[in-house]
């Protein structure tokens, strides 16, 4: 489970003081995945928290961090293939290469999708791909880069509607270290 | 969606005896006061429903009724005691809130008043009056973000 490159948007970034006064870079981390849940989330705050991140010349503004968690791949496993069940094929690296391929891809197009939304906000974004359990690695990622709001939707991968609150958002709700934002879509949303 | 766009839009803060409470109506101010500059700030409590159960054990074989409106005039007037702190705290930053008083057990009345009151964002603390050591999230913070019907910011400290 290891921190994938952090990729920065153009626009000059400067680091986040670590000193607790009133005047610092403010950052929100808001986490996504494929679902259009965590898309909503991600809207409400650049529409609601537009003016808490833009940045003048004036004023610097705060850092909107857009996290996706991949699943890691279990490359170790043995995939049952062909007739009769005695044919068990394990992963081969290039089998192992075109899956870590598809998933890059993959969070690239979310991370497009994302920076889509932010550009004509004119935020401060940056992304990052974190590998691994996705509960445990975005609180992880809260305390290394010192969040001061996470942002979750309230429905991820699961489909299980009678749920109210999916896993990973209520796991985020109980043990993140730092002030959380859940988003529930609206009511049209969820049919 | 559009027309919603025009309304203000509506900031909840619930609060509680709980410093934790008071702690995540300060962050709202401080950390959110651009945001919410132009919304509207509402600061709700709710005022428990009444314990009879040490009323009973009173020598007397009818329930006094004075007793059972003195309780009732004490929480009221420890809920509206709450609510004018939360307002002097908002006060010094410069912000007017609506206070809003419901009865009833406050997991069930503050999700009715979101309902009712069409709130965009409600905040609430982490936990209650309950320890901090035993819990992850108190249980109305916890009803909360599996109930409401809007977006719920749950303000917890650095622990």
């Amino acid at each position: 489970m290891e921190t994938s490159a952090v990729e920065k948007q153009p626009e000059t970034t400067t680091e986040a003081k670590e000193a607790p006064s009133v005047v610092r870079t403010k950052r929100i981390m808001v986490a996504i995945d494929e679902n259009d849940s965590s898309f909503y989330a991600l809207q409400w705050v650049i529409d609601h928290f537009s003016n808490l991140l833009l940045t003048t010349e004036a004023v610097e503004g705060g850092i909107l961090t857009v996290v996706h968690v991949q699943s890691p791949f279990q490359h170790f496993a043995a995939f049952p293939a062909g007739p009769g069940g005695a044919t068990a094929v394990y992963a081969s690296s290039s089998m192992i290469e075109s899956v870590k391929k598809a998933q890059q891809e993959a969070s690239t197009a979310l991370f497009s999708r994302a920076l889509q939304m932010c550009r004509p906000k004119q935020i401060r974004t940056e992304t990052i791909v974190l590998e691994g359990d996705a509960k445990e690695m975005i609180c992880e990622a809260v305390d290394q880069i010192n969040v001061d709001l996470l942002v979750v939707g309230s429905r991820g991968l699961g489909k299980f509607k009678r749920a109210f609150l999916g896993s990973v958002s209520d796991y985020c709700a109980h043990h993140a270290h730092c002030p959380i934002l859940i988003v529930k879509p609206p009511k049209e949303m969820t049919k | 969606m559009a027309e919603e766009k025009n309304k203000k839009k509506q900031v909840m803060v619930a609060i509680d005896e709980s410093k934790c409470s008071q702690h995540a109506l300060q962050w709202t101010l401080e950390y959110l006061k651009d945001s919410i500059a132009d919304s509207a700030f509402i600061i709700f409590t709710a005022q428990p429903p009444l314990d009879l159960s040490c009323v009973y054990a009173s020598p007397y074989a009818a329930v006094p009724g004075e007793l059972i409106t003195s309780m009732q005039e004490i929480y009221k007037n420890d809920a509206l005691n709450r609510l004018e702190e939360g307002n002097k705290i908002c006060a010094a930053v410069g912000v007017t809130p609506k206070k809003v008083l419901e009865n009833g057990n406050p997991k069930e009345t503050i999700c009715d008043a979101v309902e009712k009151l069409g709130v965009d964002l409600l905040v609430v603390g982490s936990h209650g009056k309950g320890a901090l050591q035993r819990t992850f999230l108190g249980s109305v913070s916890n009803y909360c973000v599996n109930h409401a019907k809007c977006p719920v910011l749950v303000v917890r400290t650095k622990a």
